[in-house]
Order: C-alpha cells, then structure tokens, then sequence
C-alpha cells in the first residue's frame, strides 16, 4: 500500500531522512519507533505530502506523492502530533468543513458526522466550540476529522501523547477496532502502545532505520526468551567469566548486587538458580519489552 | 472548487465573528463622524466668516467697556469676550473688585469729534495680575485695526466724488462650487471610497498567519487542495469582505449627500484595486513567521501602496505630471467627477493593476509551497531572491 525507496531529506544542512526504505502492506498497522528528532515525523510529513522528499520516491496506493499529491491526499487521514484545530469551531462544523475539503459528497456528509461523532463518543458535545475541549476530547475530535472521508489510509502521529491513561485506552481501543479493515501507520514514543496495537514495527533514528520486524521478532532478537534480574549476598563471589562460557546466557550485567542475565529459554532458569546457589538473595523474571530492544538499539548506536 | 470551499468557510467564520462585527460596525461610525466633520468643513469654508483654526475661547474673559460713539464695541468679538457696557465709574470700581479682566475707555461726543482727521483717544485699563489680560490686548488690538479700516474707508469715500459706474455685463455663476473645494471634495470623497481596502486587508493575515501560529497549517496542507487553492481561497474571502464593506460605505456616501456619478463603475474600480493590496499582503502574510513580523512588513507594504494610489491621483488634480493614470485612484476621482475618459485613463491603470495582482499572488503562492517557509527554517530574504531570479538553477546546472 505505501512503497518508500530511498527517501532522503534535508532541513537546512541538517539530515532529517537518510536514504529510508520502508514498505507498508495493506491492512498492516505499523509503527514507527524512535528518539527525538529521529526522522519520524518528517517521514509521515513525506507520505502524507505535507512535505516535499529532496531525493527518492513514495508511492501510495500506486501513485506518486510528488506527481499526484491531490489523488494520496484524498487516501490518507493524518492526524498531526498535536490536535491543533480551529479553536471557534464548533465540533460539528469542525467535521462538516473537513468533509467539504475532502469533497465527502453533501448527501453523505451529515450522517457521516453523526456516525462518526457517536463512534467517538462525542455526539453531546457536537454543537461546543473546540476551545472549550479538554486535551483528550480534541484528540478524539482530530480522529473523527482524520477519518470523515473514510479513508484506506490512516497516519497517526503520537495519538496518545500527553493524554491521561483512561483517554489513552480509549484511543488505542479505537486504533485496534481499526485494524485490518485500514492500512494505519503510527509514530509513537510509548513502547507498550507500539507492542500491543502494532503488527510491525520499525525502529527509526537519524533518519535510518535501525531494525524492523513484529514486536516478538524485536524482543527476541534483543534478549531471548526471558530476563532474569537476581539480587546478591555477595557480589565479589561471582566470576562474570562463568556467565560468558554458558551457551543458554544470551547477556549479562553486574551492578553492584543486582545481576541481570537474559536467557534463551525459561527453562534455564533453574540452572542458574542452582548455579548461584547460597548466594542468591532473590530473584525475579521479566518478559522482555519493547523498551528494553528501542534502548538497546539506540544504546548501541550511541557508544 | 476546493479554494471555493475555503473561501467560504473563511467568509462564514470571519460574518460570525463577533469581534469583526464590532469593528465593522465602528468603523462605519468613524466613517459617519468623518463624513459629518468634513461636510461641517466645507460649510465653513464656504461660509462668509471662514473657518478658525483657535481652540474655542467662548467668554474667556470680561471687559467692561465705556463707549458712547460705538467706535470699538462692534468690532469686538463677543465669542471671546464677555462685554458689558458700563460708565467710567461702575467699570473702573469692578476691575478694582476683580469683578473683570479690563475696561476700555473710548471718549464720548462731547469729547471727541470722529470726524475730524486725528488719532482717536484709547484707554485700556486691565488687571496685570489676570493671565486673560493678554487676550483682553489681542482682542483690542484687532477692533482696534478693524475699526481703523473702517474709519479710513468711509473718509476716502466721503473725499471721492460719487459717479455712476457703469457695470460690466457678468453673469455670476451661482451653481457649483469653488475650484479650491471641487478639489478638497474630490480628495476627500477618493480617501473615503478607498479607505476600507486598508482597513481590512489585514484580514489575511490573520488568515494565513494564524493557520502558522495556531499550527493548524499542517492538517489545511494534507488537505486534497494545492497550496495555491489556499492561497487564493483565502484571498478571495478578504476580498469579498472588503467589496461588502465598500458598497456599505460608498451607499452611506451617497446619502450624506456626496456626489458620485457612475456609483457602479466607482464600485468596480474601488474593489478590483482590493486584489493587488491583498496580494501584496498575502506575500508578507506567507513570509511571516508570526503577526509582529507581518504587522511590520504590511506597515513598509502600505506606505508604498498609498504612495501608488495617491501620489498620482494628487499629480492629477494639481494637473502636473504625464503619468497620472497610472493609479485607480485617478480613474476613480474621473468617473465620479463625471469627466470623459480616454482608452488610455482605462488601460493603464488596470494594466498595472492586473500585473501587480499576478505577479504578487504568484510570489506568495511560491513562497507558501516551500517547505523551508511554512515549516523552516526559513531562509534568508536575500537566498529567496537569489531563488526567485532563478538563478538558483544556473547555479544547480554548473554544479551537475
């Protein structure tokens, strides 16, 4: 559905986006990872031709956002970081003028406000002005302007920032009741949000990518199956060296008391259980997250 | 269709705005007051006394005055003065008490023969405490040579022999107005016709600048609308308001009783001369990063318009200068004067009218499709006019 073959942009003498390939399948929510100032925004900028590339080639639903910017326009609903809307609107108005400029044919457009109003739990709220919404309530307004012309496509850049957890389940409730029926791309800073509703994810930064694959793949590619945080009696008493001859310890670190080691399997767990023996305080197991493989990418990257 | 659809949500929203409503409804106030001082004005003009320029002094101070033969007492101008006749006595016991300012003190029949060809004896007595006595002297002062032109007219026609003059046959012409007035009319009636395109004009700042402050730009651009379909879109939406405004002002004209022939031409003039101001205003508006830059940018912008409008059109009406048509402003003060016009008083001034509206919506449509300008960091005025020369392109052929 989107096809990205060497995208390269500039801002200034500053290298925004480095020679990225990206490709997107149709009904695939993908998300895009990355620190501040990665490329991300800039690439979802790029798709949705709020932006020009300075080299390379987009293509959405087979056209060129550079030669046919009003037909990939039409296919994508962007909701941008922040929900800036115009403030004297009412809700309502908000949606109608947004269809207009969509050219959502006027015989449609009421009841597809009114769907969409009710879809986003706002329908009370339709006749208010947009400056007298809390946050959260114009992040739900942005979705529903995003999606009044129904489109294939659906850009969302960081829909739950600076949203309280109760808004930000509804919104990734409704992000998932989307998935496979739209194509949906979602840059996001929150790894949890990326590992639960995305079915690929790409790491981005400096506008390269560093990794991409489904959560699984990314966290078992980082640590193994499971991570094993143990606390020490006496940390002088272990030979890290031990750790670096056995096959099933994938990594290990020592800070002061506190053992880290991640493993292949759980079912290695007793071993070093039985390894450690008297020395061992205690001991806790953690699935491996999304955080741990964004930190580990881009730790690697920085030293 | 799509810059269609702008323009009239941008015409919606700025009609509900309260704050517009206010301040159009105020400026028609302004206009009203403007059009009723100047009709004040000309009145004054026109009237026999003229018009003075002092600051009122009604009854500033008092003078007591004792003046028998009535040589100074109609000269002075009860509009400052308090004046009260007195006997010497009376006059002189207030001024002691502080009761007035001055007494004046003219001699009586007995006294002095008016007559007879000889300085006529004045006194003035007045409270050198009383900051008003320098008025009480002007006042004085000025019946003082009023009078004395009065006297001396009326001796030199006593000593000229009376003759019957026949008179030249002229017709005076009692219709129309003075050259001097036709010409402060037709200024002033241009000034108020044109007023509104600057009063609105910044419209579009608002409108441009404020899609960059509020960040709402972003989700206008992923719109599927070319930048140029908002550029004009939003132009269009300023335009159709300042035409709103010029018909509301010119039908307010009209009933203040300002001559305006063709008021449908004038019309059309007045409002095509909106396009090239609000294209101007849209390339500061694209520019601009926030509404101190634009407020700068459209101050330099209107001088230069007015500059443009008025300068020709006052080479007009003082008749120097050959290229006088060149600004609306002229054609307009000729059709509502109802002078014939010439191809040429039609041609030239919507010729350049038409250019400037080109060439300036096609600089800030250029501006408004660069990333670097909507988004930044925005480069430099002089890179952007290295740009738009085009000689960026040699500069990218010799580096290929």
């Amino acid at each position: 559905m989107i096809k990205i073959s060497s995208l390269t942009k500039y801002f200034g003498k500053i290298q925004a986006l480095d020679n990225l390939n990206l490709e997107i399948k149709k009904g695939e929510l993908l998300g895009l990872i990355g620190p501040n100032g990665a490329g991300k925004t800039t690439a979802i900028r790029i798709i949705s031709c709020i932006l020009q590339p300075d080299q390379g080639q987009v293509m959405v639903g087979g056209y060129d956002v550079q030669e046919n910017p009003l037909e990939v326009k039409s296919m994508i609903g962007y909701l941008p970081e922040e929900p800036n809307l115009y403030e004297r609107f009412r809700a309502y108005d908000l949606l109608k003028y947004f269809g207009e400029l969509y050219g959502v044919p006027s015989g449609e457009l009421e009841s597809r406000i009114e769907e969409l109003l009710e879809l986003v739990g706002m329908k009370a709220r339709a006749q208010h002005r947009i400056n007298t919404f809390s946050k959260g309530l114009r992040q739900r307004i942005g979705i529903a302007r995003a999606l009044i012309h129904d489109p294939d496509i659906i850009i969302f850049d960081e829909p739950t920032m600076g949203l309280d957890p109760a808004t930000s389940l509804v919104i990734r409730d409704f992000i998932e009741s989307l998935k496979g029926d739209k194509t949906i791309l979602m840059c996001t800073h929150y790894m949890d949000e990326a590992d639960a509703l995305c079915d690929r994810v790409t790491i981005l930064n400096q506008g390269q990518i560093l990794d991409m694959g489904s959560p699984q793949e990314l966290k078992s590619k980082i640590h193994g199956d499971i991570i094993l945080n143990v606390s020490l009696n006496d940390p002088s008493q272990v030979n890290l060296a031990d750790f670096e001859n056995m096959e099933m310890v994938e990594k290990f670190t020592l800070k002061e008391d506190k053992l880290m080691l991640s493993l292949q399997s759980r079912r290695d767990i007793s071993r070093i259980i039985e390894f450690l023996g008297p020395n061992l305080k205690a001991v806790q197991t953690k699935e491996p997250t999304l955080e741990d493989v964004f930190i580990q990418n881009v730790a690697n990257l920085n030293k | 269709m799509s810059s269609w659809t702008i323009t009239k949500w941008e015409l919606k929203n700025t009609l509900h705005n309260r704050k517009f409503i206010l301040i159009f409804f105020l400026q028609l106030v302004v206009l009203l007051m403007m059009v009723l001082f100047f009709s004040s004005f000309m009145e004054g003009i026109e009237s026999e006394e003229g018009i003075s320029l002092t600051p009122s002094l009604n009854q500033f101070a008092s003078l007591d005055i004792y003046d028998p033969q009535n040589i100074l007492i109609n000269q002075l101008n009860p509009e400052i003065l308090e004046i009260n006749s007195n006997k010497i006595d009376i006059a002189l016991n207030r001024l002691e008490g502080g009761d007035v300012t001055g007494v004046l003190i003219l001699p009586s029949s007995d006294d002095f023969n008016l007559e007879e060809i000889k300085p006529v004896p004045v006194n003035l007595y007045i409270d050198y405490e009383d900051p008003k006595r320098s008025v009480i002297k002007d006042e004085v002062s000025t019946a003082q040579n009023k009078a004395s032109s009065l006297i001396s007219e009326r001796w030199i026609n006593d000593l000229t022999p009376q003759q019957e003059v026949s008179q030249p046959q002229i017709q005076e012409e009692t219709q129309g107005e003075a050259l001097p007035l036709q010409l402060i009319n037709k200024v002033m009636t241009a000034v108020l016709l044109f007023l509104p395109l600057f009063l609105f004009g910044n419209l579009i700042v608002d409108s441009i600048v404020g899609e960059k402050e509020r960040k709402t730009g972003e989700i206008l651009i992923a719109m599927p609308l070319s930048r140029s379909n908002i550029i004009l879109g939003k132009s269009m939406a300023v335009i159709i308001t300042m035409a709103l405004q010029v018909a509301l002002w010119m039908v307010l004209m009209i009933l203040a009783g300002y001559s305006i022939e063709n008021p449908g031409l004038v019309y059309l003039i007045v409002v095509t001369t909106a396009l090239p101001i609000v294209g101007l205003t849209s390339i500061i508006a694209a520019f601009s990063k926030n509404y101190k830059e634009a407020g700068i940018g459209i101050t330099f912008a209107y001088v230069a318009i007015i500059g443009f409008l008025i300068v020709p059109a006052l080479a007009y009406i003082s008749q120097q200068g050959r290229y006088v048509s060149a600004s609306t402003m002229t054609l307009a003060i000729k059709v509502f004067s109802g002078e014939p016009l010439s191809p040429g008083d039609i041609i030239v001034p919507f010729t350049s009218l038409l250019l400037i509206s080109l060439i300036s919506y096609y600089i800030s449509i250029w501006l408004f499709k660069r990333d670097d300008i909507v988004f930044g960091p925005r480069p430099g005025i002089l890179r952007l006019l290295f740009e738009f020369a085009t000689l960026n392109k040699v500069v990218n052929y010799f580096k290929k």
